[in-house]
């Protein structure tokens, strides 16, 4: 067979028999590597629970008290997703529909209160109304926090709508309220499912907000039975309970999708003139962002400043500078090796869609409803077997990117799925090898929006707090747990200069993300 | 040696077989057209040559090289083949000059070499001193020309053009694909170019390569293809054409509607005739013919088609003339058919 051995010959490299697309052996390494450091919590968190005698684990699980820390639980879980979800949709239709001079200056003070965690929330909250406490006033904060996920979700996927389809549905005769129910609503119903996952999970793995309030959900009981008896056998219990609450609220959300609905790239943006121009509306829509910048910008920012002004101790600024330094080099850390370890997923996700990819999605996806309190919980127990990693700046950084990991991989797979395929063709017809594609054409087109979903991983490991508590080395405070050491002893005022500093920083981030922009438009554009 | 030569082409996606049994090859220099609706295979069979996808049968050779069997396959970046995709799709982080040198090779060639090409290929299609445009401020004719600069740029043993002018309006399109064809032959290269535009295909190949079905329904020059069809139903894939009912008769003659001459024995066989409609004359009501009536008359320009109802019958006939039209609707005329009679039993 001479001709088949100078092809193998020229070649070196026998296709296999599931086409030219299979991925490569490296990848599937690098992938399968993350995929068990993503899951090693939780097979720790399950070993040590079960290292309890069934009796007792049945017990701990039953009793009133468990019971009634997961009705909390629920309950904190289903105001907030709720609430989120009606007055989320509404105002982010509002901004998109209704006519407005300038109207991404009103998107952005919606999208700012993203810089402000939500332990900075209630402390500027509690300065004001030192009695507030209780479910209600957690939701109220939890709420005010997370609104911003379920806008900009929404936003998003409202933008993406062809606008010719809506002026369709009007010459059919349509009314409004009609398009929007029969047209719009169906559109962006992944978008919303999308939103109330994120604040869903956010709620249930926020410690900050819940524990300054009194009120017990599964992560304050999981961190308080860590910090009191260090009976960690009883707290990964409890962890496991939470990990299952998660994966049913990710479960339940998966069904909301519509798994039929195909991404409409549009390049007919809405047009100023198709915008709805009622002053009536108007009226009520500036009314909302209005009432809710006040009570989540205005309000805050105000208490913070009034307390740094008004606090008569003097400001240790070397303390300060020391803080703020320990936090963004660790969390920059964090974010980059989050960048590291989701580019083999990404690459695998975005071009090798297939049964192992999938699988990949999902361990990312379940990494996802891991709340600090049990990354911190896992990597704490597992520290002793670590040497001198425990305690250390990297363990850190390395749970902050196990923590936001999915976050990390869905901005890495949307990028590098947004390099059309033609580029990547052309490249190999013009001579360059698989991998030298993806270095010199992938890589760079995708740059800008694997750099912001970077961006994002840094600005959420700022403002972690749980896992921060349990896994800082002795010694290092970043902002977030300077704010919660003096919050929670009510000094507002020493608080007010981390509090102000770390809401500085991460606006900037913040007010990137809410720049109107879409990373393909420009290559969709020409095309 | 041929440039290219596939034989027995087998393409399947899952289970469904989109190319079957596709032989056809090219002398180097030749550029072929492959022409077809869409759906046809004609994309995936360029997509096969480029090595851009594995095939389950058969082998596709470039020059003396084996590029392609069913079970190993050179892959698309070692095998020199330039290739257009739709639209251009030009690297939208690199400038135009990047963009052309995108494929020359640091190691062989030197910094002056490349900057040499680049400027030579600006040059070629008209566009020096456009080094630093960024594709998004260059137009549809230019991102065309710039993609087509980068594919001749490696030097390719030959170049594929997948519907390259697409996107364009007439006028540009007209003009850009004689352009093209000009520098493409001016340099010798072997080229195929997908279209479903029959215009496009007739004018710029010396080849034209018909498909239906994943299989090709016909091959020839130009001339081959639009005078002898080799069934009604591909003589319409390459121009109009009209397919009127005929009967072939024991001594070899062909009655249709409007045929010269009229048999009165029983025929023999009965089939079909294909028509170019610049074949038919037009003359004034009298004159020797077929009386018929003009009923349809949509001016081009530079043409004019009329659509005529040949009176005792309900058949209507189409007609191109060309030069000043001196009938109008409702006028009684004779029609005559003066070109060859492409007689075939079946459609």
């Amino acid at each position: 067979m001479p001709v088949v051995a100078d092809v193998i010959s020229a070649s070196q490299t026998p296709s296999s028999k599931r086409g030219l697309a299979s991925p490569n052996f490296a990848l599937n390494s690098a992938v399968a590597l993350v995929l068990a450091f993503t899951l090693l919590p939780f097979i720790y968190i399950a070993l040590r629970a079960f290292e309890k005698p069934l009796p007792e684990i049945l017990d701990l699980l039953l009793r009133a008290k468990t019971l009634q820390v997961l009705g909390t639980t629920t309950a904190l879980l289903l105001i907030v997703v709720a609430v989120n979800i009606f007055f989320g949709t509404l105002m982010a239709a509002g901004l998109h529909f209704i006519r407005l001079p300038k109207a991404h200056l009103f998107i952005l003070p919606t999208i700012l209160p993203l810089a402000i965690p939500s332990y900075v929330f209630t402390y500027t909250w509690l300065a004001l109304i030192p009695s507030m406490s209780g479910l209600f006033a957690a939701a109220f904060i939890l709420i005010l926090t997370t609104m911003p996920y379920m806008l900009l979700a929404i936003l998003v996927s409202l933008r993406r709508i062809d606008s010719s389809l809506i002026e369709v549905a009007r010459t059919l005769g349509l009314s409004r309220t009609a398009i929007f129910f029969k047209v719009v609503l169906p559109q962006i119903r992944s978008s919303i499912s999308a939103g109330a996952l994120l604040s869903g999970l956010y709620v249930m793995s926020d410690f900050g907000a819940v524990s300054l309030l009194n009120v017990e959900t599964l992560t304050v009981s999981i961190q308080n039975m860590f910090k009191a008896s260090y009976d960690r056998r009883a707290a990964s219990v409890i962890s496991i309970l939470l990990i299952l609450a998660s994966i049913i609220f990710i479960s339940f959300n998966e069904k909301l999708k519509d798994s039929t609905a195909k991404e409409n790239i549009s390049k007919r943006l809405m047009a100023k003139n198709t915008r709805i121009n009622n002053s009536g509306l108007k009226v009520v829509l500036l009314l909302s962002i209005g009432i809710y910048t006040l009570l989540a910008v205005v309000i805050p920012i105000y208490v913070l400043i009034s307390r740094f002004i008004g606090n008569p101790n003097p400001i240790d600024f070397a303390r300060l500078t020391e803080t703020a330094i320990s936090t963004i080099s660790v969390a920059a850390l964090g974010a980059f090796i989050a960048l590291l370890i989701s580019a083999p997923l990404g690459l695998l996700i975005s071009t090798h869609a297939g049964k192992y990819s999938r699988f990949a999605e999902r361990v990312i996806l379940i990494g996802h409803a891991l709340p600090g309190v049990i990354i911190g919980l896992a990597l704490v127990s597992l520290g002793s077997k670590l040497g001198p990693l425990y305690q250390s700046t990297l363990l850190l950084a390395f749970a902050y990117a196990l923590l936001f990991l999915a976050k990390a991989v869905a901005s890495m797979t949307s990028a590098l799925q947004l390099v059309p395929s033609t580029l990547k063709e052309v490249a190999a017809t013009l001579g360059k090898s698989k991998s030298r594609v993806t270095t010199s054409v992938v890589f760079p087109i995708a740059l800008p929006s694997i750099g912001l979903g970077t961006l994002l991983v840094f600005l959420t490991a700022m403002k972690e707090l749980p896992a921060t508590l349990m896994l800082r080395p002795t010694g290092m405070d970043t902002l977030a747990t300077q704010i919660w050491s003096y919050a929670s002893i009510n000094r507002f005022n020493d608080a007010a200069p981390y509090a102000l500093l770390l809401v500085l920083i991460a606006a900037i981030p913040t007010f990137l993300l809410s720049v109107p922009r879409n990373p393909g438009e420009k290559v969709e554009s020409y095309q | 040696m041929k440039a290219l030569e596939v034989s027995h082409l087998q393409v399947n996606f899952g289970s469904r077989i989109v190319l079957s049994d596709l032989s056809f090859s090219l002398a180097p220099g030749e550029i072929a057209s492959l022409l077809g609706p869409s759906g046809c295979g004609k994309t995936t069979l360029l997509r096969a040559i480029a090595g851009l996808l594995q095939p389950s049968a058969g082998t596709i050779r470039l020059g003396s090289q084996l590029v392609g069997v069913s079970s190993v396959v050179l892959p698309a970046h070692k095998r020199q083949t330039g290739y257009v995709p739709q639209q251009g799709a030009l690297f939208p982080h690199l400038n135009v000059a990047r963009n052309i040198s995108f494929g020359l090779d640091k190691k062989i060639y030197s910094k002056q070499e490349i900057a040499d090409i680049t400027k030579e290929m600006l040059a070629l299609i008209g566009m020096s001193g456009f080094e630093n445009q960024m594709p998004t401020e260059l137009s549809g004719g230019q991102q065309t020309r710039v993609a087509l600069a980068r594919a001749l740029a490696v030097k390719p043993k030959m170049i594929l053009l997948d519907e390259p002018f697409s996107a364009l309006d007439a006028e540009l399109r007209n003009e850009l694909r004689s352009d093209v064809v000009a520098l493409l032959r001016a340099q010798g290269t072997t080229a195929i170019l997908v279209t479903h535009d029959r215009e496009e295909a007739l004018v710029s190949s010396d080849k034209v390569v018909l498909m239906r079905d994943g299989k090709i329904a016909q091959m020839g020059t130009p001339e081959d293809v639009y005078e002898s069809p080799s069934s009604p139903s591909i003589a319409v894939s390459t121009g109009d054409a009209l397919v009127l009912d005929a009967q072939k008769f024991s001594n070899g003659s062909i009655s249709y509607a409007i045929s010269p001459t009229v048999n009165q024995e029983m025929p023999s066989e009965s089939g079909f005739v294909v028509i170019r409609p610049e074949e038919i004359t037009i003359s004034k009501a009298g004159a020797a013919g077929v009386p018929a009536t003009l009923i349809q008359l949509d001016y081009y320009g530079h043409d004019a088609m009329l659509v005529l109802k040949i009176d005792n019958d309900e058949k209507l006939i189409r007609a191109r003339l060309s030069g000043a039209i001196d009938f109008k609707v409702g006028d009684a005329v004779s029609i005559n058919h003066q070109g060859p009679v492409r007689y075939f039993a079946t459609l």
